[in-house]
């Protein structure tokens, strides 16, 4: 059995007047990929924003129900924020690396969570950062070059390497691969394999084939509401609900 | 009643698919009726008409066959539509086997002579009754996606077991009357014999269609009726 990482409770969001999550009760387990998915709008991202705390950014979002993670509140109001997203990792769905050199796309997180002070360490730091997201052999001549220089698949690593590089306990991935080609997609599926040994994973993405293929659990979302919850080879050969059998299928109209 | 594919060159090919799985489970309802018929009268006319007619269920499975792999590779399917396409590659293949028994029995009717008595046949003829309304359910419970009816079948093959073993009987029985008898007879066990194989594949159809609907392999082995030492 494994140990619940995260676990929400009657979650809402509201975006104004407008309510984005409801009730939404979801548990996500230890070292293991969930995958949200659901039609645009229905409220999965806005969830994996509640993770991290990124809703926080929008003035008019207001969240009620509790999120945890191990036990900890992460609604708390006096909770550090930036402890948090050190805790808990981002990738977004268009590969964002900063203007600057592919070293720097990486040590600036450790260096302002005050991780490796000496210029060895930072080195450290880089380059097991850079091989657990797979794309050290491919830079490690190049570490002075900027991220954008990249191709879009390895910037995409690049940002997960600079998730990484602060040694979160969290990964969030919102569509990390749909702007990606199928190998640099399939790159990152490898990838998620082998990070979810040591991180928990949540990804949103909108290729059913691909909750199947890199994910344990699965959560559909519609009208911001979770609709059913479950093991992945369940959600996807025999899931409960009619509505969730309508999405996978290709029948929602 | 689920609804209908967003894409609708999806739903006619699903459909499509499962057309033509009911039309090669009618031909091979056929063959297998034609099949018996032959041997219970021993009517040596009908043999070429059958393995003709086998050959239309060969290539239906062929057909079907690209059917599915075209969907598999266009369409992807998840949840029901995965469990539709994969349990009609499994039907199909079992309809072939059933075919090929049948083509199997046809051929049996050569050498058989036509004053076989009636004693010999009734046990036979009862069998094949048995098995023909078997594969008439099943394909039933298939279409009308019955799961009842499916695990009827699956039970019901306890009976072919128990039938099998009593024509096969009569059968050594009249062997052991006049060793004279024995060239035909061998032949007429193999015919008892297909019909009880033809039976196990109609079980694997039922604990297919079962799945089909529900999602789940049935639990606990099957109910087995006597069996003849092979």
């Amino acid at each position: 059995m494994s140990n619940v990482k995260i676990k929400s409770k009657n979650l809402n969001v509201y975006y104004g007047d407008k309510q984005a999550l409801f009730d939404v009760n979801l548990d996500l387990n230890e070292k293991e990929v969930t995958a949200l998915i659901g039609p645009s709008g229905c409220g999965k991202s806005t969830f994996i924003r509640c993770i991290n705390r990124m809703n926080d950014v929008i003035d008019i979002c207001k969240v009620t129900g509790n999120i945890e993670m191990d036990g900890m509140n992460i609604n708390d109001k006096d909770l550090d924020v930036v402890s948090l997203r050190e805790r808990v990792g981002m990738v977004f769905q268009k590969p964002n690396p900063f203007p600057k050199s592919i070293y720097d796309n990486i040590s600036y997180g450790p260096k302002i969570h005050g991780k490796g002070e000496t210029k060895s360490e930072l080195d450290q730091i880089v380059e097991n950062s850079l091989k657990k997201s797979a794309l050290w052999e491919e830079v490690k001549d190049r570490l002075d070059e900027p991220g954008t220089s990249l191709s879009g698949g390895q910037q995409q690593r690049l940002c997960i390497a600079r998730a990484i590089s602060v040694n979160p306990e969290v990964i969030l991935m919102d569509e990390p691969c749909s702007a990606l080609d199928p190998i640099a997609t399939a790159k990152i599926e490898e990838l998620i394999d082998e990070l979810k040994k040591t991180y928990t994973i949540v990804i949103v993405t909108h290729s059913m084939a691909q909750a199947v293929r890199v994910s344990q659990k699965t959560g559909f979302f519609h009208l911001g509401k979770l609709i059913e919850v479950g093991k992945t080879e369940k959600i996807f050969k025999n899931p409960d609900n009619k509505m969730t059998q309508d999405y996978i299928t290709g029948r929602f109209g | 009643m689920s609804n209908e594919h967003t894409v609708k060159s999806y739903e006619e090919e699903l459909q499509f698919l499962k057309d033509s799985l009911i039309k090669m489970g009618s031909l091979t309802e056929s063959q297998l009726g034609d099949a018996m018929d032959a041997v219970i009268k021993v009517d040596k006319d009908s043999i070429d008409k059958i393995i003709k007619s086998d050959e239309e269920i060969n290539k239906f499975r062929s057909k079907i066959d690209t059917q599915i792999m075209n969907l598999l590779v266009k369409r992807a399917p998840m949840a029901i539509d995965l469990r539709e396409t994969i349990s009609s590659l499994k039907i199909s293949q079992d309809l072939e086997r059933i075919g090929d028994l049948s083509k199997s029995n046809a051929k049996k009717v050569k050498p058989l002579p036509l004053d076989l008595p009636d004693e010999l046949l009734g046990n036979l003829k009862r069998l094949g009754e048995l098995v023909m309304k078997q594969l008439n359910d099943v394909l039933d419970s298939y279409v009308n996606k019955n799961f009842d009816k499916a695990k009827e079948v699956w039970k019901k093959d306890e009976q072919v077991d128990d039938l099998t073993y009593i024509a096969m009987e009569s059968v050594i029985d009249f062997l052991s009357k006049d060793k004279k008898n024995l060239d035909f007879s061998t032949h007429l066990i193999f015919a008892t014999k297909n019909l009880e194989r033809a039976g196990d594949h109609i079980t694997n159809i039922a604990e297919t269609v079962c799945y089909l609907i529900k999602g789940e392999y049935l639990k606990g082995s099957r109910p087995k009726g006597k069996v003849i030492q092979e």
